[in-house]
């Protein structure tokens, strides 16, 4: 029995096939979802989701918030915005790290500094996703 | 609209004199008083070209921007069809009920910044003013939310102190996910509501545009009907993951839900105005054509018509002299 996976973001389906076994980041923590899990519906983090295929090969994606819901083996994540590793510029990334990590020492007062912690994780998550060891 | 207008001109031109109240660019071509009866030397031959020349400018910029509206409607179509598949997630866990019965209902119109677009923010507008006269009562209340110039300008006139908030020139930058979940944000803030009612052109060919009502509830809403049971109620069957209770699961799920929705809604109108703006334009320019082509005639025969009399006078005025 395999997993139906959907990832979707607001400009275009990113992922739609099946896979073996998904790990995500919620909020209080990593949860791996192998078939026949519990149906759940959960926010999840700005973080890395990483998907395993049919050939048992780790694939990356790169993900900026959302929510998931499981179900009948079928499990849809709705994301703000989302890169599969592949996808990414590795120096970009890195350049778009430092970046945010300037904003964040300039930001001044609250909300810019929610905000720029925020671009800070989202820079930090893609350079994990391109950085990431396969196993 | 200039080309209606026009369009009347023309037919009154052929049938009789009259004076007429128009747009500025045709009337000053012709002086009233150079007007008599079809046939009458009174027609200068440079009256009718002077219209000619205006009714093929008009032509030419109608024609413009009928391609216009249709390269740009290219690219945000296929957009439109790519956000589709986002909210469909939502209205399966959540349901899309357009029937349900609460107190605090938000009405949020989507209408365009520019005009020539044919029918479609009359429409928008005509809908949400049915949808007011049915969500009000006793107890209850509605307000808007207006998303749009147009829309703005037609239900300021006798519903001001429903509207609740104006945004306008939303379409000024290329549309985005973040800037409609800002706006969406902005719009959850100021308003109280039981359940938004979100009315959009929903795009489903180049020429055909159906009004279309989407409904969010809130999360109390949301509650309440889980308890009534259908498919509100499958939702307890669903654990909740992470350190949240399930009223704040479900208050992030709505929120993220009313922004998903806007952003499709807002894409859908986008299409459905350019693709309305394509068919009206096309239509102007068609009918300038044809007035191109009656005023044409009319050319002609002033021009022979003044020919023939000159002809005749110089004729016998020749006779008269020799005979």
């Amino acid at each position: 029995m395999t997993l139906n996976l959907c990832v979707l973001t607001p400009n275009r389906i990113i992922w739609d096939s099946e896979v073996k076994e998904i790990i995500l980041s919620t909020n209080s923590g990593q949860i791996g979802v192998l078939p026949n899990h519990a149906p759940i519906a959960t926010a999840v983090d700005i973080g890395l989701l990483r998907i395993r295929l049919n050939n048992d090969q780790w694939l990356t994606v790169a993900l900026m918030g959302g929510f998931a819901r499981i179900g009948n083996n079928e499990i849809t994540i709705l994301g703000n915005d989302a890169e599969i590793s592949t996808d990414i510029d590795p120096q970009e990334a890195q350049q778009a790290l430092e970046i945010a990590e300037a904003n964040l020492s300039r930001a001044k007062g609250k909300r810019q500094a929610i905000e720029a912690n925020l671009a800070l994780r989202r820079a930090r998550t893609r350079v994990e996703a391109v950085n990431v060891i396969s196993y | 609209m200039a080309m209606a207008a026009l369009r009347r001109e023309g037919r009154r031109f052929l049938l009789s004199p009259v004076s007429y109240n128009t747009s500025g660019a045709a009337r000053s071509a012709i002086p009233s008083d150079e007007f008599g009866s079809i046939g009458a030397r009174s027609i200068s031959t440079q009256v009718v070209r002077n219209r000619m020349k205006s009714v093929k400018n008009i032509q030419k910029i109608t024609k413009a921007m009928k391609m216009v509206a249709a390269s740009k409607l290219r690219a945000v179509q296929v957009r439109t069809e790519n956000s589709r598949g986002f909210w469909q997630p939502f209205t399966a866990l959540l349901g899309d009920t357009p029937s349900v019965d609460v107190k605090k209902n938000v009405i949020v119109s989507i209408t365009s910044d520019k005009g020539l677009c044919g029918g479609i923010n009359s429409q928008s507008v005509r809908v949400s003013k049915a949808l007011y006269k049915l969500t009000s009562g006793p107890e209850k209340e509605t307000k808007y939310v207006i998303l749009g110039e147009k829309g703005k300008v037609q239900m300021v006139r006798d519903s001001k102190n429903s509207i609740e908030m104006n945004i306008t020139e939303v379409q000024k930058n290329p549309l985005n996910y973040t800037q409609v979940s800002v706006l969406a944000d902005d719009i959850l803030k100021n308003v109280e509501y039981d359940a938004l009612r979100i009315v959009y052109n929903k795009f489903h060919s180049v020429v055909s545009f159906i009004p279309t009502i989407s409904t969010i509830l809130s999360p109390e809403a949301v509650e309440k009907e889980s308890e009534a049971g259908g498919k509100l109620g499958e939702l307890d069957n669903y654990e909740i993951e992470g350190g949240e209770t399930k009223a704040e699961v479900l208050q992030n799920l709505t929120e993220f839900q009313f922004s998903c929705v806007l952003f499709n809604a807002v894409l859908e109108n986008g299409c459905s105005e350019l693709g309305a703006r394509m068919s009206a334009m096309d239509s102007s320019s068609r009918n300038a054509g044809e007035m191109l082509d009656r005023l044409t005639l009319t050319y002609n025969r002033t021009r022979q018509a003044s020919i023939t009399t000159e002809l005749t006078e110089i004729i016998s005025g020749a006779s008269a002299l020799t005979g």
